[in-house]
């Protein structure tokens, strides 16, 4: 696959303030790459560093050429917070941003695409936001751009738009186009990106497939035991003394690199001791164990994060199911 | 054909976004209406012994034609370019074929399309309720090319407004702070003779006085203004504010 886009040390200060630092990567032809970071941390700056709609240092080049000399329809933008006229219909919108191209897409062929052909001759401002939020990435493919960049695309919408939009875009890349896109959803980014770049204060600090990121840096999987805070002591001991990696909450016992085929043998255990437990939740290891362990952030409560794959709310319902 | 392609689509969008906002039509065309009925028919325009409004009633069209050739493409396009910038709009533009000459051009032929209807308004109220009368000859025409180059100059100068405010409202407040003593002081509704002779020059420096002169000239000539130096100098300061106004419109962060 070629480089559709190539970033070489780009930078770019406001002020005192540096947004990006010193950031390169290329991405290829049809790929999807999905740019993660806290609030912050440069992500809307870079993309437009990569569109040209800021002057940074460094070198970028979309197709070969600079981004301010790149054929226009080959590129598609949709902004973070992008609102266009609100009291244009949906149909209008796309009709209007269509006719600054000179071939683009089909307008219905676009409203259909993006799941809005009902709501086509809604007013912008009267659509609901996850309408608004398709609304705004029909626009960015009105040109049937080689290159979508998306900032933040699904924010506000439903997961059912949400997943409906994941299949365009995943239908978008499989016929060739590349797509750049920033998510605060990890899930989303997990799912969608081929690679996967974490950006933290302007800096790039890990690129790579999601599996690979989350072997390296996303932890062991994890089995957490809700237990009352009088039986806590004594949960740790026996569970220490069974040979398990444990450590302990408030009122939670976290025991490490638990595969769920030995959940069992935990809740025997436990039970053998006669302690009672609320509940037990399995995870592994996701993109946003990768995020919170690059990035240094922390939750506020004491659950451990992560995709909970099994959850059991009565003690006495041992039978676990994944 | 591209160009014009994407102009169209452009003044389009605003055309009906400007429609649909019932209030934003409903003053614009309201406030001139106003001003005549107060200025032409509620203060006497007739003769009387000096002060204001005492030169006869078609010496003041082109005053009340100015309430919107000035003050609707300053707030109009002053307010669109704040509102384009706060909705990330010119991000999203600059990364289509659109350039910003032509957004600006797009927004003027908005405009010159509303003003032009407004200036009808105004004329036939003038002409309906006041004592003014208008010599129906070809010269009349000229009016129209006055009235595109003051748009076209004042569409500039808000779209160099909207860059340099930091938000709608003080797109709009910086408009009116503008026009306010432009409208009075550009040989509009005060007769030089009464403004002090020092000041006179400065009246010069005003574009609006150029599509003032060249206005009266046509509406009534009476008064001795010419024609041609003024829409020529009109002409001349619309394609430079154009200009600068359409490099000011924001294409980055």
């Amino acid at each position: 696959m070629s480089e559709v886009l190539v970033a070489d040390d780009i930078r770019r200060s406001y002020g005192d303030t540096v947004a990006v630092d010193g950031v390169s990567l290329s991405v290829s032809t049809g790929e999807i790459f999905g740019l993660i970071g806290p609030n912050g941390a440069g992500k809307t700056t870079l993309i437009r560093a990569l569109t040209g709609t800021t002057d940074a240092e460094g070198t970028v080049t979309v197709f070969g050429e600079s981004p301010k000399s790149v054929q226009s329809d080959r590129i598609g933008l949709l902004p973070q917070s992008f609102t266009p006229p609100e009291r244009l219909t949906a149909r209008e919108l796309i009709a209007y941003y269509g006719g600054l191209y000179d071939a683009p897409e089909e307008t219905e062929s676009i409203l259909d695409s993006v799941g809005l052909a009902e709501s086509a001759d809604t007013w912008y401002e009267k659509l609901s936001g996850g309408q608004k939020r398709r609304a705004c990435v029909g626009i960015a493919l009105v040109n049937k751009p080689d290159l979508l960049f998306l900032d933040e695309p699904t924010t506000g919408i439903d997961p059912v738009g949400r997943r409906a939009l994941w299949g365009l875009l995943e239908e978008l890349a499989a016929n060739g186009t590349t797509i750049f896109l920033t998510s605060h959803s990890m899930d989303e980014v997990e799912q969608l990106a081929d690679r996967v770049g974490l950006l933290q204060n302007g800096s790039l600090v890990a690129v790579g497939e999601p599996d690979t990121l989350i072997q390296e840096h996303g932890g062991t999987s994890r089995l957490v035991i809700e237990v009352a805070e009088k039986a806590l002591e004594s949960a740790v001991s026996v569970l220490t003394e069974s040979g398990y990696t444990v450590e302990s909450g408030v009122s939670e016992v976290v025991i490490h690199n638990v595969s769920p085929i030995d959940i069992s043998a935990v809740i025997k255990t436990i039970d053998t001791a006669d302690i009672q437990y609320d509940s037990l939740t399995w995870t592994e290891p996701t993109l946003e164990d990768v995020y919170l362990q690059l990035t240094g952030e922390t939750f506020e409560g004491t659950f451990t994060p992560g995709a909970s794959v099994v959850k059991e709310q009565a003690a006495e319902e041992t039978e676990v199911t994944q | 054909m591209s160009r014009i392609r994407r102009i169209r689509a452009e003044a389009t969008a605003g055309w009906h976004s400007f429609l649909r906002r019932r209030t934003a039509v409903f003053f614009t065309f309201f406030f001139p209406v106003i001003l005549v009925v107060i200025f032409g028919a509620l203060v006497r325009t007739q003769p009387t012994e000096g002060g204001l409004f005492a030169e006869p009633a078609a010496y003041y069209i082109p005053g009340y034609l100015a309430t919107v050739v000035l003050f609707t493409p300053l707030s109009r396009v002053g307010s669109e370019v704040a509102r384009y910038r706060d909705g990330n709009r010119f991000e999203k533009l600059a990364t289509t074929p659109l350039t910003r000459a032509e957004w600006l051009l797009a927004q003027t032929l908005v405009n010159i399309a509303i003003i032009g209807l407004a200036s009808l308004l105004i004329l036939g109220l003038v002409v309906a309720i006041t004592a003014a009368t208008l010599p129906v000859t070809i010269e009349l025409l000229w009016l129209i090319p006055l009235i595109v180059l003051g748009v076209i100059l004042f569409c500039g100068v808000g779209a160099i407004l909207g860059r340099l405010s930091d938000s709608q409202d003080g797109a709009v407040a910086a408009s009116n702070t503008i026009a306010l003593p432009l409208l009075f002081l550009s040989d509009t509704f005060i007769p030089l003779e009464l403004l002090p002779t020092w000041f006179i020059p400065a009246i010069e420096l005003s574009p609006l006085t150029y599509f003032s002169r060249g206005v009266r000239a046509v509406t009534f000539p009476a008064a001795g203004d010419t024609l041609f130096p003024s829409i020529a100098i009109l002409a001349g300061l619309a394609g430079v504010i154009f200009a600068i106004g359409a490099y000011a419109i924001p294409q980055t962060d």
